[in-house]
Formats: structure tokens, sequence, C-alpha cells
């Protein structure tokens, strides 16, 4: 099911209070950094809902 | 850390502790006037964020309700330098973790196994002089400084000074023991190839003049830190500790379709438990309720919100109002 990130929300790593606190959460290798943005990896994800619930933005929902 | 405070007839002072504060909501949830806020949870616990657990907004009235709520001693009210907790007419919580002088036997494992490292420990051993009796001597026109007898030593006790270019020049060879370590087993004497150690061990013969031993030592649980999850008296193996809990009740996992616990992908659980009392178990969440303090930190945390904390008595005594009564036994049932 993966999830989604509302691009207008996020802090796309700069501008993000923790730098990519959801890519630091996530061990599962679904949220990674690429070319200085939030990318998600939906095979990888697990649906854990840790990024989702953490997210100082509210930015990552349920795809 | 923060401290606010409001001078007027009384000089009252609300005093937050970052250190024994566990995260588990429960100053939040009992604060009338919506004033604390709960940080990120599971990114302080991962240390990925810097931050207090616990912030405070200016609404703040000064009540001092989450200082008595706190199970933890991590928020204070003073009121003209008094600390509530302090004062008879407010509640306060029943809850210990002693170790008795007289049952302990210093042998630390309590201290090894507190998660919190709340537990001040020293001990004194007795001299092993004192405990064994022999003699051991070396004769030094014999020995060729082979040092099969120091390699072998299980008491580390025989120091040999070999200086290589000169081995054959036993002036510049020395051997000696130390008889503070030496436990007279008789090793190297079994193993010297040019049978020059004299050894004797009369420990059995002397056995009724060599006294007792006495380990001495001093054991305490420091209640600041202590979270009460009672690890020390469980492992404790001769049942000198005593902890009281602040809650009685049960935690439980309660999955369903949509919602599963993720174990290892998550384990939110495990990293904010302040007790060590969650396991991983089969990529499922697995709460040991002898060490669980049921501060319900974890359910908190657990993103699927599948942990069912319920609460079924409190040892929090000395309730006498009835707006306070209200507040707090709502601690006492579901999360």
């Amino acid at each position: 099911m993966a999830v989604k990130i509302d691009s207008e929300a996020c802090g796309h790593i700069q501008d993000c209070p923790v730098q990519g606190l959801c890519i630091k959460l996530c061990e599962q290798g679904a949220i990674i950094e690429e070319d200085g943005d939030v990318k998600i990896v939906p095979e990888n994800c697990d649906d854990c809902d840790l990024c989702i619930q953490n997210c100082p933005n509210q930015a990552i929902s349920k795809a | 850390m923060f401290t606010i405070e409001r001078k007027g007839e009384e000089y009252r002072k609300l005093a937050y502790d970052n250190l024994n504060c566990v995260g588990c909501g429960i100053c939040v949830e009992t604060c009338p006037t919506s004033s604390l806020r709960l940080g990120p949870l599971v990114p302080i616990a991962r240390g990925l964020i810097e931050m207090d657990l616990i912030s405070v907004s200016d609404s703040c009235v000064f009540c001092g309700l989450c200082s008595i709520a706190c199970p933890f001693d991590s928020l204070s009210l003073t009121i003209d330098g008094e600390d509530v907790k302090n004062i008879d007419s407010y509640p306060s919580w029943d809850v210990q973790s002693e170790i008795d002088d007289e049952d302990c036997i210093y042998c630390g494992r309590c201290k090894s196994i507190c998660p919190r490292d709340s537990i001040l420990f020293e001990r004194k051993l007795p001299e092993i002089s004192s405990l064994v009796r022999g003699e051991i001597s070396f004769d030094e026109d014999k020995c060729i400084y082979c040092s099969f007898c120091a390699d072998l030593c299980p008491a580390e006790a025989i120091e040999l000074k070999n200086i290589a270019s000169s081995s054959v020049d036993k002036l510049n060879n020395s051997i000696s023991v130390d008889t503070s370590k030496c436990v007279y087993c008789g090793v190297c004497k079994r193993i010297c190839p040019e049978d020059a150690i004299m050894e004797v061990c009369s420990t059995c013969m002397l056995r009724e003049e060599i006294e007792v031993p006495e380990i001495s030592g001093e054991a305490f649980i420091i209640e600041d830190s202590c979270v009460n999850c009672s690890w020390c008296s469980e492992i404790c193996p001769v049942d000198a500790i005593t902890v009281t809990k602040p809650f009685e009740g049960k935690l439980e996992l309660v999955e369903s379709e949509e919602k599963v616990c993720k174990g290892d992908s998550c384990h939110a659980c495990l990293d904010v438990c302040p007790c060590n009392a969650v396991e991983i178990v089969d990529g499922k969440s697995v709460t040991n309720l002898d060490f669980c303090n049921l501060c319900g930190a974890c359910v908190t945390a657990c993103p699927q919100d599948i942990r069912i904390l319920t609460r079924t008595a409190m040892n929090l005594i000395n309730i006498n109002s009835d707006s306070w009564a209200e507040i707090l036994n709502s601690l006492v049932s579901g999360k």
C-alpha cells in the first residue's frame, strides 16, 4: 500500500525541521534521499506508519 | 528542562527535569488547562531530535496537578519554596524501590540489569591471602626461566623478567610470585620441567583457623531515576529488593485486519520503553508485564495504535479534592 507525500506540505529535507526525519526513521529503505529530495520506494514499504505518525509537517499519508 | 514561575501572594514555581522523564504523557493527560505538550517520542528516543519530551505553554495556572500525577518525579511544583509532594494535604505516590541491607549479598546483579542505571553499588571483597594459606618459592639455581609457570598460573601471580639477549645469563633473569594473588593451586609446580618450584597448600589443614570472610558493601536505588520496573527485584538471588509499581493492570497487543504489529520494521515500542520490558519476538512486539510499569509510553509511540493499556489500580494515595480525584482517577481505565 505504501505511503505518499504531500509535496506542498513536505519540507523537502532542506526546510524540514529535522532535515528528512522520515528518511532517518524508516529502516526499510522505503523513504530515501535522491537529488536532495525525499523519494518513496513503495516496494520496500512495510506500512508501519512510523513516518506518517512522526512527520513534523504532517505531509505523509497512506497511498 | 524548564522552570516557570508565578509571583503573587504565593511564589509558585514549576520545574521539569528531562532526565527522569519517560515520555509517558501522564502529565499531559491530566493537565486541566491543556498547557503541557508531549514532543515526538520516537524520534527523541532514537536520538534523531534533541529536545525535551515535555514542553509547557503560558496558559499554565501552576496548580501542580502534573507534578503530583507524574509517577517518576519529573515535574515539581513548589509553593514558597516547598515542594507540594511534601505537603500533607496533597496526594502522593505510595511506590518504592528498596534494597534491604540485611539481606543483600552485594553480588551486583541488580546493578548490571537496571535499565535506568539507578543502582549505586560498591562492594569490598576480602583479600585472597585471607582466604588461603600456603607457601611457595622458586629454586633460582634450577629455574630455566621458560615461563611455563607464569603463562599457566590461573591467578596471574607469577612475574618473570626475562631479557632475551641474555637468556643464558641468569643474572639478568628473575622470577617472583605475588602472594596476595597466589591461591596455592600447584599448577606451576606440576608444569615446571626442572622441578624448581616448591609449593605447599595448607588451606585445608588450617581450615579451622582461617576466618570466614566477610563481604561488605553498599547498594541502594536512586529513587529519582528509578521507574519501578522491578528488574532488580526479579533478578535478586536473595530477595533483598522490594519494588512497588505505580499501577496495576495489563497491556495487550490487539491486532485487527487493517492494523497489525510490524515488529522489526517499526520497534517504536521497544525504543521508548523505559523498563526494557519490550522485545520483538518472531516479528511481533512482546511485552513482559513482570517488568512493565504500565506507564503507557509505548501506547503513544505505536503508529498502529494497537497497544491497549488497562490500568486497574494505582498507588496514588491521599487524594483529597473531588476535582483532582476525578482527573487523577481517569488514569485508571483504558488508554
